[in-house]
Formats: C-alpha cells, structure tokens, sequence
C-alpha cells in the first residue's frame, strides 16, 4: 500500500518509467488527472491550476494569495486520491506536497542535457528550441521549488532515490524503483494510513478555509484537528461557519479547536 | 485666542504620540509613560524635577498605600468571611444574590482597586454559582460591573480620582474630600445593579446554554457529582499483557496527543501508584490508569489500544475520594507570573504534580496541544491533584483558585488589626483632615508593624505598571498646562460648539471621556483631558471642578469592550464574548452618564 511520486525534468524518461513501475507493481498511476479532478472539484480552470503549479509566482502574485489558493486546492485533491496507497504519482511537486507522508517513495529521475533535448528534438523541434524549451522549463520549476518550498528541486536530500537514466534503461530503473518500494520503510502501516488520513482530512480543512483566510495553518493528529488562526481570524463570522460546516460534513474529526495568538507550526498545511 | 508657540506644537505632537502608542499598544502604556517622563524635561517642556515630581505625588503615594492596605485585608480572609453573611441575607433567589454579591464588591472597591477586589471575590462568585446553581456568566458580569462603578464612591477607589486633586494643584482649586463622591457613586452602582435586575434577562448571555456547551467539551469539572454516574469524566483502564510487545512506546503524552484524554493516575511496576504522572512517563503493559475525558474519546482509546475499560474505579477509588484529591479551575490573575509564558513552560505538572486538563478562554474550550498555549490573565486552568499539591499550587501565587478556603494561606487572627488600621486612615482624613496620602500610608504602615503583612509582602503587592503609569503621565499634564496648551485647545473647542449650558457642556465632556477611556488607559484620560476640561469650564464660566470630576468620574464608564482590567478577568471564566460586553456596556454606559450628569446637577446645582 506504498505510494510513489516519481519527479523529473521534461524529456528526462520519466513518464515512460513511471508506467512501467505501476504495470509492475499493479498500482493505479496518474498525473495530470490530478489536475483534472481539482478542477471539476474547485471549479478552477485546469490551465489555471497548471500555471499554479508550474511556473513561479510573478510579481503581482507575490503579493495576492491566488497560487496560494490552487496550491491548497491541489494538495488537498492529491492527498485525498493518494490516501487509498498502491498509487504512482508523476508529476509536479509530488515529493513537496506530499512530504509529510512517511510511507512515500520519492524518486527523482534525471538525465544528462544532451540526451534530452535529442529526445525533444524527436518531437519534430530544432535543437535551438528544443533546447531553449529544456532550460526555460528546468528554470521554472527551480523558481517554483524555490518561491513556494524554498528548496531545489536538484537538492537529492529532497529524495529517497534518485535515479540517473542515462546508463540505466529504463527497465533497470524501474527494477530499482520496485525492489526499493517493496522495503519495509515504505510498506504501509495502520501508522502510515491515518498519518495519510489525518493529512488528507488537514488539507481538505485548508482547501475550504484557504481563498478567505490565506494565512491559517492547519494540522490533523489522530484525528483532532487544530487550526491556527488569528484573533481576527477567529472571530470572523464567515471563519465560524466554514468550520461548523466542516464539523458537521465530517463525522471522522473528533475534536475541532481554534488556535490564536500562535504561529502555526512546522508541520502544518 | 493665544497663538500656537513651537512649544504648544512640541506638547501636541507628545500627547498625540501617546495616545497612538496607547491604542497601537507596540510598547505597555506604563513604557509610554516612562518615555513621557523621559521626553518631556529633554525637548524642555518641562523642568528635570517636574518630570519626576509625580513619584512623589500624593496620587502616586496614595495609591501604594491602598494597595497595600488592600492586600492586607485580602491577607486575613475579612473579605471571604463576607461571603457567607452575605448569601445568609441574599437566600436563593439569583437577583437577590446579585444585589448583595455586587453592592458588596461596590463597596470594598471604594476603598481598594478595582481589580483587586474583582480577583478576590472572583473565587467566592465562582463557589456561589456552584451552590446555587446560577451560570457564572449572570453573576460575573454584573458583580465585575458593580467592582468598576464602586471604585467611583470614594476618592480613593480608582486611579483617576485619586489623581484628580493632583491635576487641580495648578489651577489652585478646591480639592475634593474623601466622600465628596459617594452621593454619586452610590446612584451609578444603584443604577448598574438596578439595569442588571430589570433588564438581566435581556442584556447577559444565556448562561446554562454556555454550561451545556462546555460539558459537552470537558465533561462537568466537579468530580464528586459525576464519579460513578453515567456521564462521568474519571474512567479506570487496564492495559493488555502484552500492550509493549508489538507497538512503539506508548507516553502519558501520547495518549493525550492522540485521544485528548489526561492520565490523572498510573500504576508504575511492580505496584507503585502514581497521581498526576510526568507526560514522559511510559505506559507499561497490564497496569491500571486513571484518566479523565470525555466518554467517547476514553472509549475510542480502549478500542484503539485494546486496553480494558472498567465500569467502576477500582483501584484508585481511595486516591480519588473528594477528601483526598479534586478538579479545581484556576484563573491566571492580572500581573500573575504564568501570563506571556506557555502552559508547557509553566511545566505545571513536573514542578506541583498537578494535572493540567483543559483550558478555558473567552468562549474557546481548549484541550489539545495545551502545552504550547500561551498564558493570558483571565484564562480558566481546570487542575486535578491532590489537595496537597493543589495547595502548594496556590501558595506560589499568580492563581487565583476555587477550592475550599481553608487551604488558603490566611490570617484570620490579624483580621481585627487590619480592619483597625483601615478605620484608623478614614479617621485621620475625614475627622483631623490629614493629607489623603499621609494618612492612607499611616494605615500601611501599620498592617506591616502589626505583622498584617511583612513589608516583603507589601512591597510585592503593589503593581509597579500603574505607579510608573500615573507618575510618568503627570508630567504630561503639566506641559500640558504650562505651555498654555491646554487652554489653546479648550479654546478651539470652545470656539467650534459656540456658547452652550454648562449642562451640555459636561455632558460633552462626559461623553468625551467615555470614548478616551475606552481607547486609551482611564489614567492617561485623566490626565490628558482635566487641565483641558477646567480651561473650557473656566472659558464657558462653569464650575472648573465639576468638570474635572466629570473626568475623574466618566474614565470609569468601561464597559462597552473587555479592555478595563476586570472586565478582561471576567470575560475567561464567565465564558463572556466581546458582543456581551457591547449589549451590556452600552446600556450601563448610558445610564452611567445619565446619572452623573443628573447627580451632579441635583448635588452640586450645575
């Protein structure tokens, strides 16, 4: 009941090894469904979601709290399609949203430059473009990466494997990437599966709260949900009755508080 | 109309700047006024000695001696021992109890502050409401009301009046005797019992929909109603024979980190018993626990980690009786050493071995993650421990405990000294007409010879903020004076309302003390608006002191938000919101001004 996320940079032979893994270990696999479902669920255009999640905040975005909203809207899809396990996700930012999981194999998949843009280039691009199209891609994610996460996405430590295509096939890879999943660090355990529902039910909470309330932190233990919030916060009319709501949609939450007058801490959504 | 000098701009850009620090509150108003002492004689608005002239005021001096004659009568339990005379006369019906409980508290704030008498009585209120059964929330509001409207029946009762003579020094008139006040004060506290009897109903929350609320978060606090019951909080569990064999180590914190459930007593092997277990401490296999929760979270522990739930207590049952342990729920008191830190920092249950089990703020019901809350005064701690170790809780100080009161550390023996000595200091000021702080000083010195208090405990009683706070600001109203701001601005003023009755002209003033006071601290009020107050009298040819003591009065009309110090005690354990305070406040507020304004006219013939 392990979870994959596999990340890698474009033409990098990522998508081809994440099908093979799933085929292999008969797990159900997906990637831009993601999108697709957070939008038919949000009501968000999917071209919307994908600039969130892709390309890096700009100027303006900085200081509004619309990648804000996609992103939790996002996690809180991805949390809750992941939560049933057996599951491979490639894709954008898997190993950042989903790091508060235990049971996640993150792999990242890379290959050199040059192998790369001749796999563009098999697209029917020049090798200028092709190339031009690699490095503006890498370039956003790092900026993505760098703006929301504030990590690298070349950073290994991010990683529990990190698998270089160039002098493995494919089928090596995939190889690695299954007999690695299949230890026990990544089985899932009655742990692992209400760590999985507890961040499902945080971001879910996240998701309802985040357009009118940005800044609140959210955690889920064992099923005792804490939000932090301002005073202000707190005491909006609106902030009461999205939680009363989600109290009352809820039957899994046992316990419901409201924090203020603390910063929420690290391990919140 | 005089001109505005660059000395008059200087005092208006300081006052401004005190009262945007005052409501931005980025340093404590008593920092503000430090800086105003600090300021003043260095921009040479007024001279070195004037800045520090208000630590030897006679307001500043007064003020230490009612606090220490106030902690001495606190210190012989006189005011416990009131409270059972006074529920004798009450009975039991709740408007009854209001009256005397209020008009009692009315009348001991007159003579200490407002705060301390609303924390001393705080726990007894609590005891009446368990008694008789009346929601807390119907008696603090009313009773922490009467405590501020007391505070207005004698001179010294409240900051702003005791100040008051002081801020008429420079304008050599007439300073008001000790009891010049009472008429008034004892209409405005008439007034405000009277509006919470009539229309109590209408204006104070519905006090047992809150209890009902709160039971289904906590569970009833008092343990010997529900120990044994179907509802109760205390349940008994044991843990499987093999319960370490195949999961992570369990803690007493784990426990409350997953089910939010307290573990009140473990049983460590082979067979020692222990109340109030460190959150540390690690739960072994096939021993007894006693937690406290609600049912169904007990119930899902026993699921969860296949413990066995029992229907009674068994093994801790003596460890539990009433005789030998309880809950208590103690409220962080104002200047308590436990505000600004957290519960976790407090380490409450590793330094008393007392068990922390839910905290109460405004109307919010804590029980999770309760070690990283920070500490407010008025917060709710519900405590289980033994009476021992609760007691040695309530010896360190800065709680202010609902338990029997013969676990308090009083001296009743002394009770006759300190009521001497306090009966002492209003003879000396009414009968031989000695200055209000000599005589007020003779009293504190005398509950310290007599061994009321030791001076240590004295020098600990006086609240330190409020000193700095009236000192630092009288400066402030001397520059004020001085440099002839006050009366350019009282000019202006005078200049925009044109000519009007010195009627409507109090009730102005009135009405623009109310509002200062409840945006900025009642001393920095006074202060700023008494030298202006008397310059538009005099301008508008009204009775200067009348209008002074508008303000020395109006600075106590606080209860449209919770910012007065014992409205903001009250709100936590009578679980009040701030939309409590607005529909209560606001109509006391306007009676408040319309029997002062009538009282002066009738009394003074305005």
């Amino acid at each position: 009941m392990s979870i994959i996320t596999i990340s890698r940079g474009s033409s990098s032979l990522g998508k081809a090894v994440a099908e093979k893994v799933a085929a292999k270990l008969g797990y159900d696999i997906f990637s831009r469904d993601l999108l697709f479902k957070t939008s038919g669920r949000f009501h968000v255009p999917q071209k919307t979601l994908e600039k969130a999640i892709h390309d890096a905040p700009g100027i303006f975005e900085r200081y509004s709290h619309t990648k804000k909203v996609y992103l939790a809207y996002i996690r809180a899809t991805l949390t809750e399609m992941v939560s049933r396990g057996n599951i491979v996700y490639y894709g954008l930012a898997g190993h950042l949203l989903l790091n508060k999981l235990s049971n996640v194999l993150k792999v990242r998949i890379t290959a050199n430059l040059e192998g790369r843009v001749k796999r563009k280039m098999a697209e029917g691009l020049s090798e200028q473009k092709a190339r031009a199209m690699i490095l503006a891609d890498d370039d956003q994610r790092k900026k993505w990466s760098r703006k929301i996460y504030n990590a690298d996405p070349n950073d290994s430590s991010l990683y529990d494997m990190a698998v270089c295509i160039d002098k493995l096939s494919v089928e090596n890879a995939v190889d690695c990437i299954c007999r690695c999943a299949s230890r026990k660090a990544f089985e899932s355990t009655s742990d692992c599966i209400r760590q999985s529902k507890d961040l499902s039910l945080a971001c879910n909470v996240k998701a309802s709260l985040v357009e009118s309330f940005p800044d609140v932190g959210v955690i889920c233990e064992y099923g005792n949900l804490l939000v932090y919030a301002t005073q202000k916060e707190a005491h909006a009319a609106k902030f009461k009755k999205i939680l009363l709501d989600i109290k009352k949609e809820n039957y899994d939450i046992y316990n419901l508080e409201v924090h203020t007058g603390l910063a929420a801490p690290a391990n919140a959504v | 109309m005089q001109q505005l000098t660059p000395d008059m701009i200087l005092v208006l850009v300081m006052i401004g700047l005190a009262i945007f620090l005052f409501i931005v509150e980025w340093v404590r108003v008593d920092v503000v006024a430090i800086l105003m002492m600090v300021c003043l004689p260095l921009l040479h608005l007024v001279t070195p000695k004037e800045a520090f002239v208000g630590l030897s005021s006679n307001a500043v001096v007064s003020i230490i001696a009612v606090i220490i004659i106030g902690a001495g009568l606190d210190k012989t339990g006189m005011i416990n021992k009131l409270v059972k005379p006074v529920l004798a006369i009450a009975g039991k019906s709740s408007s009854r109890i209001i009256v005397a409980v209020s008009f009692t508290v009315a009348l001991i704030s007159s003579f200490m502050q407002n705060i301390g008498a609303a924390a001393l009585f705080l726990p007894a209120i609590q005891r009446i409401s368990k008694l008789q059964k009346i929601p807390l929330s119907r008696l603090l509001m009313p009773v922490g009301f009467s405590a501020i409207l007391g505070g207005t029946i004698t001179l010294v009762g409240c900051s702003p009046l005791i100040l008051l003579n002081d801020l008429l020094i420079p304008f050599h008139l007439e300073p008001f005797g000790l009891f010049d006040v009472t008429p008034i004060g004892l209409a405005l506290v008439a007034s405000g019992i009277l509006c919470f009897i009539f229309f109590g109903r209408f204006i104070l929350p519905q006090g047992d929909v809150t209890e009902n609320q709160e039971n289904e978060h906590t569970c009833a606090l008092d343990s010997s109603s529900n120990l044994g019951t179907e509802d109760k909080c205390f349940y008994e569990l044991t843990t499987s024979d093999d319960f370490m064999d195949y999961r992570d180590t369990v803690r007493v914190s784990t426990l409350h980190q997953r089910y939010l459930v307290s573990i009140i007593a473990l049983t460590e092997p082979p067979d020692s018993k222990t109340l109030s277990p460190s959150p540390d401490t690690e739960i072994r296999s096939g021993v007894d626990l006693v937690v406290w929760g609600k049912k169904t979270d007990v119930e899902r522990m026993a699921v969860e980690e296949e413990m066995q739930l029992k229907d009674t207590i068994e093994c801790y049952g003596e460890e539990l009786e009433d005789a030998n342990s309880g809950i208590v729920e103690a409220v962080i008191s104002p200047r308590s050493q436990f505000t600004g830190r957290s519960l976790g920092v407090n380490n409450f249950n590793d330094r008393f071995r007392v068990s922390p089990l839910v905290i109460h703020r405004q109307e919010d019901v804590y029980r999770a993650k309760l070690d990283d809350i920070i500490l407010q005064t008025g917060d709710v701690i519900s405590f289980y421990g033994t009476w021992k170790r609760l007691e040695v809780l309530h010896q360190e100080g800065g709680l202010l405990f609902s338990m029997p009161s013969d676990l308090e550390d009083m001296r009743p023996e002394k009770a006759l000294w300190a009521g001497g000595w306090l009966v002492l200091s209003l003879v000396m000021i009414m009968g031989f007409n000695i200055q209000l702080s000599v005589a007020l000083m003779t009293g504190a010195l005398g509950m310290v010879l007599t061994r009321v208090l030791s001076i240590d405990e004295a020098y600990q009683s006086v609240d330190w903020r409020t000193i700095f706070l009236l000192a630092g600001l009288i400066p402030l109203g001397i520059a004020t004076e001085k440099t002839g701001t006050a009366a350019w601005i009282a000019g202006s003023i005078l200049q925009i309302i044109g000519d009007v009755q010195p009627i409507v002209l109090l009730t102005v003033i009135g009405i623009l003390s109310t509002l200062f006071t409840l945006v900025i601290s009642n001393v920095g009020a006074t202060v700023l608006l008494v030298p202006l107050v008397v310059n538009m009298a005099l301008a508008a040819h009204t009775d200067p002191r009348m209008a002074a003591l508008v303000v020395g009065l109006a600075t106590s009309n606080s209860f449209v938000l919770p910012t007065h110090q014992v409205n903001a005690l009250y709100m936590g354990p009578g679980r009040y919101r701030t939309i409590d305070f607005i529909k209560a406040g606001s109509l006391i507020s306007v009676i408040f001004l319309v029997v002062m304004i009538a009282m002066i006219y009738l009394f003074y013939g305005v």
